[in-house]
């Protein structure tokens, strides 16, 4: 069977990096002493994948992952097990099975909500009087670090929600596999349209997106 | 505390491999700062990814952190970007669970491994704000410990360490700690605690002890200045390993470690007696723990830990008197969980091809083979009993078993080493460079690749070389380019060394005396660290640090020490006898070697001890 669970990497293991996170969730599977499927061939693993990888330096609210299991386990059964063998710092909160022909979580990803916490109450107000001048632009060019080097493009379609929290700037950006503007692209794009440095941000991704049947962004796990 | 947490995320958002200080592992423990009494900082003088390999540290974490009145933290050594930043920031070190600077601690102790990380060692009390100098701490500070291989001579850190813990640690450490904590409590001044600590035994304390020196430099004589300090200090010894501590649980880092592995300690000592192994002689006598509780510690390991991995550890595992049992039993254990087990320093004679056939059941393990010298000669001046044919035999059965790889292991340097000798290692090479070839195309493995490493040797204390002079580097250097063009011939062979500048100075810290301590001091002001780090030695820095106390290094390193010579580590009992090493050195001369010693009492010193050595009590019935 397979099992959607969300879960949470926290403040404290924000700089692990991904591969590292899907080794330690790898382990933490392993301890659970649930009825892990692994991979055929010469050095098997666990079967698990996550719904998008997670930059180094940003922390996760509900991040997504897909576990395949041998036998079939209540997603009760499934959270307390795996919340007992995850460190503090990675705690799971919900898990409900999924149908065999689920799509990919990966293929599923449209978007992203991000909460970017200002540390800086002088840049926080730049951009709260920057806001609506930024948002009413037809375009917002903004160089893109690629492997082949710095491209110039247009994030304005990109940005589906931007609003201030208090100190923390509030995105909904596009996330998928073709295009996505990252949490840095958008901070780039807008201090430079107040005028001010890059302010120091902690990146917090909300929740991962996908499209409903009516077509509008709804939080992926519940697809 | 939340200023200092708040500028340490900013320092981590800053830092490479920020993993290294951010903590949170599984299995790591956190407790209530307040509720204990005793606060021990486990340093380990190098970075977190080396310390994280280390057995010993997470037998010592476990042990503390399970005592009800004690906490137990990690210290790392911090890299070069970190260290700028925290000085940039005006952060001391501070430890990885709680973030609490080490002068916080009750008690700081550091292991030690290797003789080139002590200048780590100054470099982490600096960051941690502790004096460096064991005679200008005040009440307050930790009381600062050491323990590990190199305790053994604790000479060359006598300025720098309250109290050495000699030998094994799983007894005296908790003695360590409640003696701190008693003490803590009680308000005596810091010397008080120095003597409880030296009335532990097993426990060194180099302020209540002084030293004189002849004329022409050499130790004259060692002597307690107090009378709560023995005359010689006797090293711990825990007789039977299955109801020692071991840990049950241990942290998983997130990051990749050099030994990202479970550890399973099977058996601590070795029986061989290879005359330049220190190792060999001051984890005697062997102590093997039971296949039984062997299953049930890698069960609760697994359990904890989720390693895919699993080694077993010690100084020789095809000793291990039921190996073939265990490696059997343990694949039988996690058969479908998907463990795969390795063999390290397999000795080429015990092999058995069963068990390697067994342990290719679930991956394929490279195989090393170590016969250290090359000609028999040669490994008859260091005991090491293997033969040519022994060797020959194995690497056919490996690469007629599907092996291509195969790892030979050589010392240059060896006392009484001259050319026909590294013209042995030569030959040697070709030989099993044929034997692959000898394999029928179609049945052996692709790719051969014979990795011949040849390390440069480091006389040690406590060995039967300890009388020996090390090769200058001149000549270390001359015969490594010997080899060089040698085995570029050979096909199939990588050829592995290294400068042997490290290594003259590991012989130089290994042997010293005392007055070592201003060197060590110098060189930390100088700003050496993190020697091990090729691009971060600086070999010129030590030389000056040599030169401006007017010490020569070559007289440490380079000198045959006279037959009478007082040795600057011998108020240290490790058990081992003098006289002992001494037949053992004269042997090697003659070329003799002295057999096993499970297969008779060679009588090294513990048969005078009732009860520590098995071999030696069941001659003395």
């Amino acid at each position: 069977m397979r099992m959607l669970c969300v879960f949470e990497k926290s403040e404290r293991v924000r700089h692990i990096g991904h591969l590292d996170i899907m080794r330690t969730v790898g382990r933490a599977l392993r301890r659970t002493g649930l009825p892990l499927s692994y991979s055929k061939g010469f050095s098997p693993h666990v079967l698990l994948t996550f719904a998008s990888a997670l930059s180094v330096g940003a922390v996760g609210r509900r991040e997504l992952m897909d576990v395949t299991l041998d036998e079939d386990v209540t997603p009760e059964a499934f959270l307390a097990a795996l919340n007992a063998a995850l460190p503090p710092e990675m705690q799971a909160s919900e898990a409900r099975p999924l149908p065999e022909k689920h799509p990919a979580l990966m293929a599923m990803v449209q978007g992203a909500e991000y909460e970017l916490r200002l540390m800086d109450a002088e840049a926080a107000d730049a951009f709260r009087a920057a806001l609506p001048g930024f948002l009413a632009q037809a375009e917002i060019i903004t160089p893109r670090k690629t492997k082949s080097g710095v491209k110039d493009c247009d994030i304005r379609p990109l940005i589906h929600r931007l609003s201030m929290e208090g100190d923390a700037l509030v995105a909904t950006l596009a996330l998928t596999e073709r295009e996505s503007c990252k949490p840095d692209m958008l901070l780039t794009a807008l201090s430079a349209f107040a005028g001010i440095d890059v302010p120091r941000a902690l990146v917090i991704r909300r929740r991962l997106l996908g499209l409903s049947e009516d077509g509008t962004l709804v939080p992926l796990e519940t697809l | 505390m939340d200023d200092m947490n708040a500028r340490i995320e900013r320092m981590l958002e800053q830092v490479q491999k920020a993993p290294r200080y951010t903590g949170g592992e599984m299995n790591a423990v956190h407790k209530d700062w307040d509720s204990v009494r005793l606060h021990y900082g486990f340093c380990f003088p190098d970075t977190y990814e080396i310390g994280m390999s280390h057995l010993g540290l997470k037998i010592l974490y476990g042990l503390v952190n399970e005592e009800a009145d004690s906490l137990c933290e990690r210290f790392f050594m911090p890299w070069t970007d970190m260290m700028a930043l925290m000085e940039e920031e005006d952060i001391p070190l501070f430890s990885i669970e709680s973030r609490r600077p080490m002068r916080d601690f009750d008690m700081i102790g550091f292991t030690l491994q290797y003789e080139m990380s002590y200048t780590n060692i100054l470099m982490m009390l600096k960051l941690g704000r502790v004096h460096l100098l064991s005679a200008e701490r005040e009440r307050d500070e930790p009381i600062v410990v050491a323990g590990g291989p190199c305790a053994f001579n604790p000479e060359p850190l006598a300025d720098f360490i309250d109290a050495f813990m000699i030998g094994d640690g799983e007894e005296v450490t908790l003695e360590v700690t409640r003696t701190i904590a008693d003490w803590k409590a009680s308000g005596e001044p810091r010397i008080e605690c120095l003597r409880h600590l030296a009335r532990i035994g097993g426990v060194y304390v180099p302020a209540l002890y002084d030293v004189t020196y002849h004329e022409d430099g050499t130790v004259a004589a060692v002597t307690p200045n107090d009378p709560a300090a023995p005359e010689r200090v006797l090293r711990c010894i825990v007789t039977d390993l299955d109801s020692a501590y071991y840990p049950l649980t241990m942290p998983v880092p997130y990051t990749e470690v050099v030994f990202d592995r479970i550890m399973l300690e099977i058996m601590r000592g070795c029986t061989r007696g290879c005359r330049f192994c220190q190792a060999g002689m001051l984890y005697r006598p062997v102590r093997e723990r039971s296949l039984p509780r062997l299953l049930e510690i890698a069960q609760k390991l697994e359990d904890a830990t989720g390693y895919e991995e699993m080694s077993l550890s010690s100084l020789s595992s095809g000793d291990y008197s039921c190996l073939p049992d265990l490696i059997r039993a343990l694949l039988k254990q996690f058969k479908g969980r998907h463990v795969s087990v390795s063999l390290p320093s397999l000795r080429l004679d015990s092999v058995l091809k069963e068990s390697l056939e067994e342990t290719q059941q679930e991956r394929k393990t490279s195989l090393t083979f170590a016969p250290e010298a090359g000609t028999q000669r040669l490994r008859d001046v260091i005991n090491k009993g293997v033969t040519e044919g022994d060797l020959m035999e194995k690497v056919r059965d490996a690469f007629s078993g599907g092996w291509s790889g195969v790892k030979l292991y050589f010392m240059i340097g060896l006392p009484t080493e001259t050319d026909a000798d590294l013209d042995g290692i030569v030959d040697l090479a070709q030989k099993v460079s044929r034997a692959y070839f000898e394999v029928p195309k179609g049945q052996r493995a692709k790719g051969l690749r014979i990795t011949v490493s040849a390390s440069s040797f480091v006389p040690k204390p406590v060995t039967p070389f300890q009388w020996e002079p090390q090769d200058t580097q001149e000549e270390l250097k001359r015969k490594q380019r010997y080899l060089r063009d040698r085995l570029k011939n050979v096909k199939g062979v990588v050829f592995n060394y290294h400068t042997p500048e490290l290594s003259f100075l590991e012989a130089c810290v290994s042997r010293a005396d005392r007055r070592f301590g201003k060197v060590l001091m110098r060189a930390h002001e100088l700003g050496c660290m993190l020697d091990g780090w090729s691009d971060i030695f600086s070999f010129e820095k030590w030389l000056q640090a040599f030169a401006d106390c007017g010490l020569d290094p070559l007289w440490y390193a380079c000198r045959r020490r006279g037959e009478d010579e007082v040795m600057p580590w011998e108020h240290i009992d490790s058990g081992i006898t003098r006289s002992f090493l001494r037949r053992e050195y004269e042997k090697s001369l003659r070329e003799e070697t002295t057999r096993d010693c499970r297969k008779g009492c060679n009588a090294c010193g513990l048969n005078r001890l009732k009860g520590v050595c098995a071999i030696a009590d069941a001659l003395r019935v």
